[in-house]
């Protein structure tokens, strides 16, 4: 067992005062951009990002991940108490977290998913522990055709399993790639659509395309949509958290389900969001008693969010291993990456495997953390949503803004900020999907590159991706997930796709 | 148009509006490239090879939308903004380009004390010392974490100069 030896080493990196005191600093900044409306953990990431350019790499990336768990629990906080999504991949917790806590049972309701999100977590990490070495290991044999090939997969499933308009997937993804060639060629040193703006010259940062697009996108919606926090009160206390941890045995069946969901999910690009949507729907359809759902049934929190934290554990194997992130976040997190010097993919393994395995020990005990954390201090994140949004609102477009400012210090990027803005309100209100964007913009130099030099390998020829049986596999999948609503339709798989479309659809 | 007059835009027409603002994108990003070269040269693909292709698919898919939108349409009457939400959300987004504009010219700190004074007295109704506390409160708050605790300097205008923070 290599992989446990290493793992063991990365708990010795790990386990020290300064370190966990960081732990402790990302879980509650993460719980809070999970509880406030318009920062969820892309945009949580983002802004932290260029506050760790000072740090060493491994406080760095715990800072950073644990403030991913925190804003996956912060968000399943406003689901049950307020009626809320924090994050959009809590929606699905809403449908029976909110109806049980207001049957008096809040206390029930929180650590039901809680602990159900631990656990899920936990699955997933575990599952990162015994596979990522292979995969890594695997994908040593991989050259630049090979790597194209996983971008491709990656970017195909996302318009394959993109549901209803695939072409506006399309659209937004192509689009995630044209801002990453602005600015200067890294191969030929010319400029590229810049369009004579010398602002452009450097780029546009995927940083302030999260900013704009999550950030100030989601709190236009949040001011249209009017905001009526009728929250409910939420008092802690440790008899209800022993009861509702004595029932979570019951429901083991529910949660193995959708954590083998979750981990799916997570490590094809579908992501959390769609995990939970469909372990929800999956919960609902296997039960046998389906009256309880929709009014407070158990199983109708535990599984989407299992679901919901298991695939976004699981997102990070093949952002490690592969160099491609599951989600937006790990996106953004991966960008992070870049941004320190550290090359994701597998030779990250070979030349940090201190940094790898501190990371995966650091989720181990991160999500611990996390479901003390959050359990503690439920009460106080509940009274900030208490506080009138002409108050929050404007803080946190002033903390945007001056995050914006701090990715390269430049006014420019704050004009582009509001762009993205008024861009991700637009692409929101008409369902064009804003993740495939992310993905693409931080893929976007790797890919291109990817693609360029196995085209000098074959002087022009595309036939290359057709090459070796390995490459030949990769791209016949990605084929076969770009196709898949055709094959879905035929199957008649599509159903249930549509169904989950309709619960987000209330939202 | 006529939705206009009606006063509210229907998402069929946003829609649209929206497959030629992406269509035109493309363009844009086909035209560009196009000039950086999109051929082959000695040393491999030329610079605009990659987003010429990248133009020419977001060109696709606004097109497909577009045909979609217009003739299997299944989002029928429905509203994409009338005037009565309109209002809220102008209200959020205006002071924010004024935010931009301020911020600019007398740097961050005063901007976003200016910004949240603004908001709480005009939006919220508070009294203008609660208000004054509140901004001042922020503006001292994100002193001590951006510049004090993370050492990121934000960006500074002439009031922090003649009281000689720098």
């Amino acid at each position: 067992m290599g992989n446990f030896s290493y793992l063991m080493d990365g708990f010795s990196t790990i386990i020290t005062g300064h370190h966990i005191l960081i732990m402790i600093i990302g879980v509650m900044l993460g719980i809070l951009v999970g509880v406030l409306p318009g920062l969820g953990a892309p945009n949580g990431v983002s802004l932290l990002l260029p506050l760790t350019f000072t740090m060493d790499p491994i406080s760095a990336i715990i800072l950073l991940s644990c403030m991913y768990w925190g804003a996956l629990f912060g968000g399943s906080t406003t689901s049950i108490l307020f009626n809320i999504p924090g994050e959009p991949s809590s929606v699905a917790t809403t449908f029976d977290g909110y109806p049980m806590a207001k049957n008096g049972q809040a206390t029930r309701a929180l650590t039901l998913a809680f602990m159900s999100a631990g656990i899920g977590a936990l699955a997933g990490v575990i599952m990162i522990t015994l596979l990522s070495t292979w995969v890594a290991g695997f994908a040593l044999q991989f050259s630049s055709p090979e790597f194209f090939a996983v971008y491709f997969l990656a970017f195909a499933s996302f318009i394959g399993m993109s549901g209803n308009a695939p072409a506006k997937t399309l659209v937004t993804m192509m689009l995630g790639f044209a801002f990453a060639t602005v600015g200067m060629d890294t191969i030929s040193g010319g400029l590229r659509l810049t369009f004579g703006i010398p602002d452009l010259i450097k780029g546009v940062s995927f940083l302030v395309a999260v900013m704009g697009l999550f950030g100030i996108g989601e709190l236009l919606l949040t001011t249209e949509e009017g905001l009526r926090f009728d929250g409910i009160k939420a008092r802690v206390r440790i008899v209800d958290v022993l009861k509702a941890l004595k029932e979570m045995p019951r429901y083991s069946w529910s949660i193995l389900r959708s954590t083998v969901i979750g981990i799916w999910m997570g490590i094809t690009p579908a992501g959390p969001t769609a995990a939970s949507f469909m372990s929800y729907g999956l919960a609902r359809r296997f039960a046998k008693d389906k009256s309880g759902f929709g009014k407070g049934d158990p199983r109708g929190i535990v599984s989407p969010e299992t679901a919901d934290h298991s695939a976004g554990t699981a997102a990070l194997l093949p952002m490690l291993a592969l160099g491609v992130p599951g989600s937006a976040t790990a996106a953004v997190m991966m960008g992070g990456l870049m941004i320190w010097g550290l090359t994701p993919g597998p030779m990250l393994f070979i030349d940090r495997p201190d940094f790898v395995w501190g990371l995966i020990a650091s989720m181990y005990l991160g999500n611990v953390v996390a479901v003390v954390l959050v359990l503690a201090t439920v009460p106080i994140y509940a009274s900030i949503l208490r506080v009138p949004f002409s108050i929050v609102g404007p803080v946190i477009v002033a903390i945007i803004f001056s995050g914006a400012y701090q990715i390269a210090n430049s006014t420019f990027d704050m004009w582009l900020v509001l762009g993205f803005g008024v861009l991700g309100y637009l692409f929101k209100k008409l369902d064009y999907p804003i993740a495939p964007l992310v993905l693409a913009m931080v893929l976007g130099d790797k890919a291109e590159d990817a693609f360029r030099q196995s085209m000098l390998m074959s002087n022009g020829s595309l036939s290359i991706f057709w090459s070796n049986p390995l490459v030949t596999g990769i791209m016949a999948l990605g084929l076969l997930m770009l196709l898949w609503p055709v094959f879905a339709n035929a199957v008649g798989v599509r159903n249930l796709r549509r169904r989950a479309a309709g619960h987000s659809a209330k939202v | 148009m006529a939705d206009l007059q009606k006063g509210y835009v229907s998402r069929r027409t946003m829609e649209i509006v929206t497959t030629f603002l992406t269509g035109g994108a493309g363009i844009a990003i086909c035209t560009a490239s196009w000039r950086s070269g999109v051929g082959w040269s000695d040393t491999g693909p030329e610079a605009g090879y990659f987003p010429f292709i990248v133009g020419s698919l977001v060109i696709l898919g606004s097109m497909v939308t577009l045909l979609r939108s217009l003739f299997f349409y299944n989002h029928e009457g429905e509203v994409f903004l009338d005037i009565e939400r309109a209002k809220p959300v102008l209200g959020f987004f205006l002071p924010i380009v004024a935010f931009i504009i301020i911020s600019l010219l007398l740097g961050l700190y005063v901007g976003t004390a200016l910004y949240i004074f603004g908001s709480m007295k005009w939006q919220g109704g508070y009294r203008w010392w609660i208000s004054a506390c509140a901004a001042l409160a922020v503006s001292a708050l994100f002193y001590l974490v951006f510049e004090i605790g993370f050492q990121v300097p934000l960006l500074k205008g002439p009031i922090e100069a003649w009281l000689g923070i720098y």
